[in-house]
């Protein structure tokens, strides 16, 4: 009792040792959850775009054309794989094809920007990967936590974890959707069971881009300051009282990192200091391609600014009918703008360093059943084959890697599970999946949950 | 040629190893080594005879000696460091000789790594079969030996795992309970065992806190709720008087209030992880899951005994069926919506592995709520640390193997809390209506489209559900008469009925329940009903060989956990096993469970009711108490109070009380000697003082309203729509095929403001408020909150509606009670800290609100309009075309919004500018 007595008369004349000592523990405690780590090998990346094609692209009408498909159209199919059930017959692609660039990658006749040979050459397709469920949220959360159940942690969530962020006043994982979320909606960018400092932060496409990021207009940045140093002279004070406890300082620290924060933020997302050139060659002045381009931009700028893992999600993918239609329009919403991403890159000598992975979360049927008793011409789930682009970190440049059968039904070369590409990420970026774990329930948890292979094919 | 040479070079060594060298390395072999090599080497090297890794096959001796692919012998006989075996297991020599295994998490420990070492140096013998069985028979006579203890079970899949050797101490949790002697002293039983080890630690315990710490620690820990300034003044008062008896009363008196359940109920519901929904795709609403939700409530505030909360929320439906037909208690009934908590979804899956999915998820529920096991492991192999086979889990596996999800007719009870639900009604009526309407008439298009199709081609009408096996020719197409954007809108609108149509349901005399019977050939969780049963099956369960459904294996009965040596109740042919009849299999198990001599629940429960009261759990990890959970730090203190517990009566309040009367818990968090102890015992493992606790996100948002004034007090009943962010509340959430309903507040400030426990919640969508102080998603079981601070933390703290409301709640409430601004800030401060201001701190504090009074005038803020529809933009699934349809927000229409800071004068938002500072500032956010 004596003792806290003479502790509480302290605190009197104790403000300004306070404030000393406050100042001194900051400086050495400087090493955060997000400060920057070194990789566990040499990077090849130092961050990664991801863009995710939600509901699930389908391979034969974008990046791995089946000629014989199209001779098999609405021919009776006797494929049991998927959901379908019932009368199955096949669909040829609506699209043509062609070989673009030097070296010769296939695209639908759809892509146009993404054909242009300067940026063809810089793209990797991979064909053999393969998912594991044919539901759209369990897939999603398959393709980015790892586990189909959601609930464990985003690949984003481990990258920060393994190796925090160049930049402490930006989330070191950001992700950007549509107004809708993707099914499953933020539980496939969350920490799951590592700590929260890396859960993936959504910048909303409307409204304030972090939540409450701003005081309510009738507070001025000046009536915050004058706020919070009222409110850190009583948070000291507090601290003096409280000797021994610890955890006061982190949270004296996150309302300075705060008002960073919301500085720092809107300066990223406002384009007004982009050129007019850059806003036309994303694509921000079509509506088509506007919303996709200018999440493509942004996904630059955060990049520059040492964001480590950003995700962009578009919808729209799941054509079980109107094929034609539906992919066309969503291959012409993304082209433009994912072509700009990989041109700019490059032009700013970032490419090398940055990682972009194109993909959805299954791929297509070549197939499809009766729907209302009707032929659809679209396309079923399908985990056996799906297809993807990747470009720059270290992948091998203008070439296909893994095959699909002769109409794309199931990949049959270099066929890798999920988990390999998750491996192969963690590989580029410098992190060992194999030791970049945290204990929980009993276990030393990783990305891949079992261990995996790093798909070397895929490596320049 | 070169193998040759090994071997002649072996056969040279063996001559120099002398006969009891000779019998070590074949004992180290046979007992040991043949187990390292087989766990951690094997399933790369040799047993799969196609894909060998490295060329290198380790499954026998000759492979071992002939090596890799770098064609150097893997072992040198005698001499481990040229052994690139050895060398590549210490993973010490990388740059050679890669770690190995090359999972990190796989590394083989330090006695495993010595093991080796110790048969290399003895010459690395392999003996044959007949001379392992030897040395293993011999050694499997011993209970007892070195290298650990054999624990019984009902066995592994291999006799390796039957017969392997347990450390002791991992597995203390499933040793009996030994009674704990105590010398009569004056301490109580806990500071007895706590203060023993403080003292041979050379240290001493804090000095008791003052009796205003005191008063918001018991407030909190049994109620979640802070004191007012006359509830701590009436305490100091009496404390004044007589600290002992002030004390005791306190604690009594906070055990009888009803926000005790609430407050218990709580930590329960986080564990067994409460939710108004069932999660994946479609996020379908749980009509009757509030019902469990105050079962559990209810359970708290009567002090039901433990054994009986157990065995009711495993098995209530089948004592349910023993009562007379007359006088069956919907208790029983409502508390299996224990076994329903978890995420369940089977669309898009097969109903076999839906099954598979609901079945994993309880008996792992089960396991970690009440054993403090995660099974989860068990599912594909014996347990790799703890004492479980496979078999055992297949047994539990089998304990719920019949029981099937419905929602059972179960009338409503006195106790429960039936309020609004006539305006809860009327107002999912509307929303359906509203839903119906719009269905109706798209289909009425679409109907008029066909009958001129069927006019054209001269044929008769055909209605649309009558022409779905029509021929193509036969029929007009399906969407006929209907664009992109009616077919899209329709699909809405479908699925609009369905959601408000279940929600109806609500307020039906329902529960979330199970019964036994067979497998359902459909299921859909939208609608689960109790299907015919024929009692004379029984289901065919078997062990799932790495949990796969496509690999069963050997049949199994419905049984226990046999390693804890605790039979199951009603004899049997095995003691393990339950009677393989449908009915009664989770009786009997749940009967196990609470079992007094079962050593698992007893101490699983005392170590989470203590873990709340010290903020940290004896036991490190209250849902494991496996090997690879943190140890006790208190074993002996755990074993007293597990006993203690059962000995009289399974009761909570009880413990409480037993806990809070000792001196340990009324210790302050200071130390005189911390710095020393920071370095000693940074955990507090000691128990040397009490450890600051962050408020959770719930007791965040409750307190707020008491400290305002604003919490309705009202007790169960229906979820409540407390006001989120708007933003969030109105943002597009992508269920299957639509996006759901938005999240509509209630409509008055007294509906919505009753205590967190009673929003509702959302799996796909939390409260952002909530959600960023670290509410526990309610997919994973939550053993303890979590604190950290992250900096969006801030931003919900500083600039969100949420705390702008509270605060001006707080100025009003202030204004209201005091007149001039000296007085104010004083109450201010009272109300939130529970303590009036020092002098130079409320002077502070005045100068800041009579700033901000002038910084007020000037900035006038917006008024805010609440929307009453919203236009929302979906993707039609066939087309890929983008299309646009209005939902109706009915609550807004006649909503009473908190204050907000245009509705009142500049002088209140100054002083709400203060309020907001109090509610930001540490001594709000921690308590002692």
């Amino acid at each position: 009792m004596h003792y806290l007595n003479r502790r509480e008369h302290l605190f009197g004349l104790g403000s300004s040792i306070g404030a000393l000592a406050m100042t001194d523990l900051l400086a050495k405690d400087s090493a955060g959850p997000l400060s920057p780590k070194k990789p566990m090998h040499d990077a090849k990346a130092k961050a990664v775009i991801m863009l995710f094609m939600e509901g699930g692209p389908s391979q034969v009408d974008t990046f791995d054309p089946k000629p014989q498909l199209n001779g098999l159209h609405k021919m009776e199919s006797k494929s049991k794989s998927g959901l379908a059930t019932g009368y199955r017959f096949y669909v040829g692609s609506p699209f043509g094809s062609r070989k673009v660039g030097k070296s010769g990658l296939d695209m639908s006749d759809q892509w146009v920007h993404l054909a242009d040979p300067e940026i063809a050459d810089e793209l990797c397709n991979y064909r053999g990967c393969q998912a594991e469920s044919l539901n759209h949220p369990e897939a999603l959360f398959h393709m980015n936590t790892g586990s189909r159940l959601g609930g464990d942690p985003a690949i984003g969530s481990w990258v920060n974890y393994g190796l925090g962020s160049m930049n402490q006043n930006l989330p070191g994982y950001v992700v950007m959707s549509e107004l809708a979320l993707p099914q499953g909606g933020a539980r496939n960018w969350s920490n799951g069971f590592l700590p929260a400092h890396y859960q993936g932060t959504r910048l909303r496409p409307k409204g304030s881009p972090i939540l409450d990021l701003q005081s309510p207009p009738h507070k001025t940045r000046q009536h915050q300051r004058q706020s919070l140093d009222e409110l850190a002279f009583m948070n000291r004070r507090h601290a003096e009282k409280h000797p021994n406890h610890n955890d006061l300082d982190a949270r004296i620290e996150s309302y300075e990192l705060a008002y960073r924060m919301q500085m720092e933020v809107p300066g990223v997302i406002d384009l007004k200091d982009e050129p007019e050139s850059i806003r036309e060659e994303y694509g921000m002045n079509d509506h088509h391609t506007a919303s996709f381009g200018r999440q493509c931009l942004m996904a630059r700028r955060l990049v520059e600014k040492g964001v480590r893992f950003i995700q962009i999600f578009s919808g729209g993918w799941d054509s079980h009918d109107y094929l034609e239609r539906g992919h066309s329009s969503r291959i012409r919403s993304v082209d433009k703008p994912m072509a700009t991403l990989i041109k700019d890159l490059k032009r700013r000598g970032m490419l090398d360093s940055t990682l972009v992975v194109w993909t959805g979360e299954f791929g297509r049927t070549p197939d499809n059943n009766r729907r209302g008793g009707v032929y659809a011409l679209g396309r079923g789930h399908n985990i056996d084959a799906m297809t993807m682009m990747l470009a720059g970190g270290g992948i091998k440049k203008g070439t296909i890697v893994g095959a699909t059968d002769e109409i794309g039904a199931k990949a049959s070369e270099v066929i890798h599970p999920i988990r390999d590409l998750h491996v192969t990420i963690l590989h580029l970026l410098g992190l060992n999946d194999n030791k970049l774990t945290y204990f929980h329930g009993g276990r030393h948890k990783q990305l891949s949950q079992f261990g995996g292979q790093v798909i070397h094919e895929l490596i320049a | 040629m070169i193998i040759l040479g090994i071997l002649a070079f072996h056969y040279t060594f063996i001559g120099k190893v002398n006969a009891s060298e000779q019998e070590k390395s074949e004992r180290l072999f046979s007992l040991k080594v043949r187990n390292i090599l087989s766990s951690k080497c094997f399933a790369c090297h040799g047993e799969n005879r196609k894909k060998i890794k490295g060329e290198l096959d380790l499954t026998s001796r000759e492979g071992l000696m002939r090596g890799g692919e770098s064609g150097i012998s893997s072992i040198q006989s005698g001499k481990p460091m040229q052994s690139p075996l050895y060398l590549a297991i210490t993973r010490e020599h990388e740059d050679d000789w890669p770690g190995m295994p090359p999972k990190e998490n796989d590394k083989l420990s330090k006695e495993q790594i010595e093991e080796i070492k110790a048969w290399i140096k003895t010459g690395a013998k392999w003996p044959d079969k007949e001379i392992q069985k030897k040395y293993i028979t011999k050694d499997r006579k011993e209970l007892i030996t070195k290298d650990g203890v054999l624990v019984k079970t009902s066995g592994g899949l291999s006799e390796d795992w039957t017969y392997r050797r347990y450390k002791k101490n991992d597995i203390w949790a499933f040793q009996q309970i030994e009674k704990q002697r105590i010398p009569k002293q004056e301490d109580t039983p806990i500071d007895f065992f706590i203060r023993r080890k403080i003292k041979s630690s050379g240290s001493f315990s804090a000095p008791e806190a003052n009796f205003r710490v005191l008063v918001k620690r018991a407030y909190y820990d049994l109620t979640g709720l802070p004191p007012s300034p006359y509830e701590i003044y009436q305490f100091r008062i009496s404390w004044e008087k007589n600290k002992v008896e002030a004390w005791e009363d306190l604690i009594d008196k906070l055990l009888e209030s009803p926000h005790y359940g609430e407050h218990w109920g709580q930590h329960w519901l986080d564990v067994t992880r409460y939710s108004d929904t069932g999660g994946y795709s479609n996020d379908y609403e749980r009509s009757n899951a509030w019902r469990y939700r105050d079962y559990v409530v209810r359970s708290f505030n009567n002090d039901k005994a433990y054994n009986e909360f157990i065995i009711e929320q495993i098995a209530g439906d089948e004592l349910w069926q023993q009562q007379a037909k007359e006088n069956r208690n919907p208790e029983l009934l409502i508390a299996t919506s224990f076994l329903r908590m978890g995420p369940w979804d089977p669309a898009m899956v097969k109903v076999s592995e839906a099954r598979q999915i609901f079945l994993d998820d309880v008996v792992n529920s089960v396991g970690q709520t009440f054993l403090s096991l995660t099974m989860r492991c068990v599912k594909c192999h014996d347990h790799k640390f703890d004492p479980l086979p496979t078999r055992d889990y297949y047994r539990m596996y089998s304990v719920f193997a019949g029981t099937q999800m419905a929602e059972r007719h179960t009338p409503f009870m006195q106790e429960e809390n039936l309020e609004r639900f006539s305006q809860g009604k009327k107002h999912v009526q509307r929303m359906l209506n509203y839903a119906k309407q719009k269905t109706r008439e798209l289909t009425e298009k679409r109907e008029a489209a066909a009958r001129n199709w069927f006019i054209n081609k001269g044929t008769v009408y055909v209605p649309h559900d009558k022409r779905k096996n029509l021929p193509d020719d036969m029929k007009p197409p399906r969407h006929v008469g209907l664009n992109y954007i009616d077919q899209g809108r329709l699909k809405v609108r479908e699925q609009d009925s369905w959601i408000w149509g279940r929600r109806l349901e609500r307020y039906e005399p329902l529960s979330q329940s199970v019964y036994n019977g067979q497998d359902p050939t459909f299921l859909n969780a939208r609608k689960l009903r109790i299907k015919k049963t024929n009692n004379d099956w029984i289901p065919n369960s078997r062990i799932y060989m790495g949990g796969s459904l496509l690999a069963p294996g050997e049949k199994v009965r419905p049984g226990v956990l046999s390693a804890t040596g605790v039979p199951v109740s009603d004899g049997n042919d095995n003691p393990y096993l339950i009677k393989n009849e449908l009915q009664g299999r989770r009786l009997a198990f749940a009967k196990w469970i609470a079992n007094p001599k079962n050593p698992l629940t007893s101490r699983s429960i005392v170590n989470r009711v203590w873990q709340h009261h010290f903020g940290k759990p004896i036991a490190g990890n209250p849902n494991n108490f496996g090997a690879k959970g943190l140890k006790p730090t208190h074993p002996d203190l755990l074993d007293w109070l597990a006993k203690d517990f059962v000995e009289h009566g399974w009761k909570f309040k009880r413990l409480h009380k037993m806990i809070m009367l000792s001196k340990t818990y009324m210790q302050s968090s200071s130390h005189p000697q911390f710095k020393e102890l920071q370095t000693k015992d940074p955990e507090n493992n000691l128990f040397a003082y009490h450890l600051p606790r962050r408020l959770t996100a719930d007791q965040i948002r409750d307190s707020l309203l008491k400290i305002t004034g604003e919490l309705n007090p009202l007790i169960g009943g229906l979820p409540m729509m407390s006001e989120i962010n708007i933003e969030v509340a109105l943002e597009p959430r992508m269920i299957q095929f639509s996006i759901a309903p938005a999240h509509q507040p209630s409509r008055t400030p007294k509906e919505r403001n009753r205590r967190t426990l009673y929003a509702y919640r959302v799996r796909g969508q939390a409260d952002p408020f909530l959600e960023i102080f670290n509410q526990p998603n309610p997919n994973d079981s939550c053993e303890a909150r979590v604190s950290q601070s992250v900096t969006p933390q801030v931003f919900s703290l500083m600039n969100s509606d949420t705390i702008s409301d509270r605060s001006i709640a707080l100025a009003l409430r202030v204004e209201k009670e005091m007149n001039t601004v000296p007085l104010q800030v004083k109450r201010a401060v009272q109300l939130t800290f529970g303590r009036v201001p020092e002098k130079k701190e409320r002077e502070r504090l005045e100068k800041y609100v009579l700033k901000m009074r002038e910084y007020h005038r000037k900035h006038e803020p917006e008024k805010i309009n609440y929307p009453t529809k919203i236009t929302r933009s979906l993707v039609e699934e066939l087309s890929g075309k983008p299309f646009e349809y209005e939902e109706i927000l009915p609550n807004y229409e006649s909503y009473t919004p908190d204050k907000k800071p245009s509705d009142v004068s500049a002088n209140t938002r100054a002083l709400a500018d203060l309020c907001l500072l109090l509610f930001n500032t540490n001594e709000f956010i921690y308590i002692y």
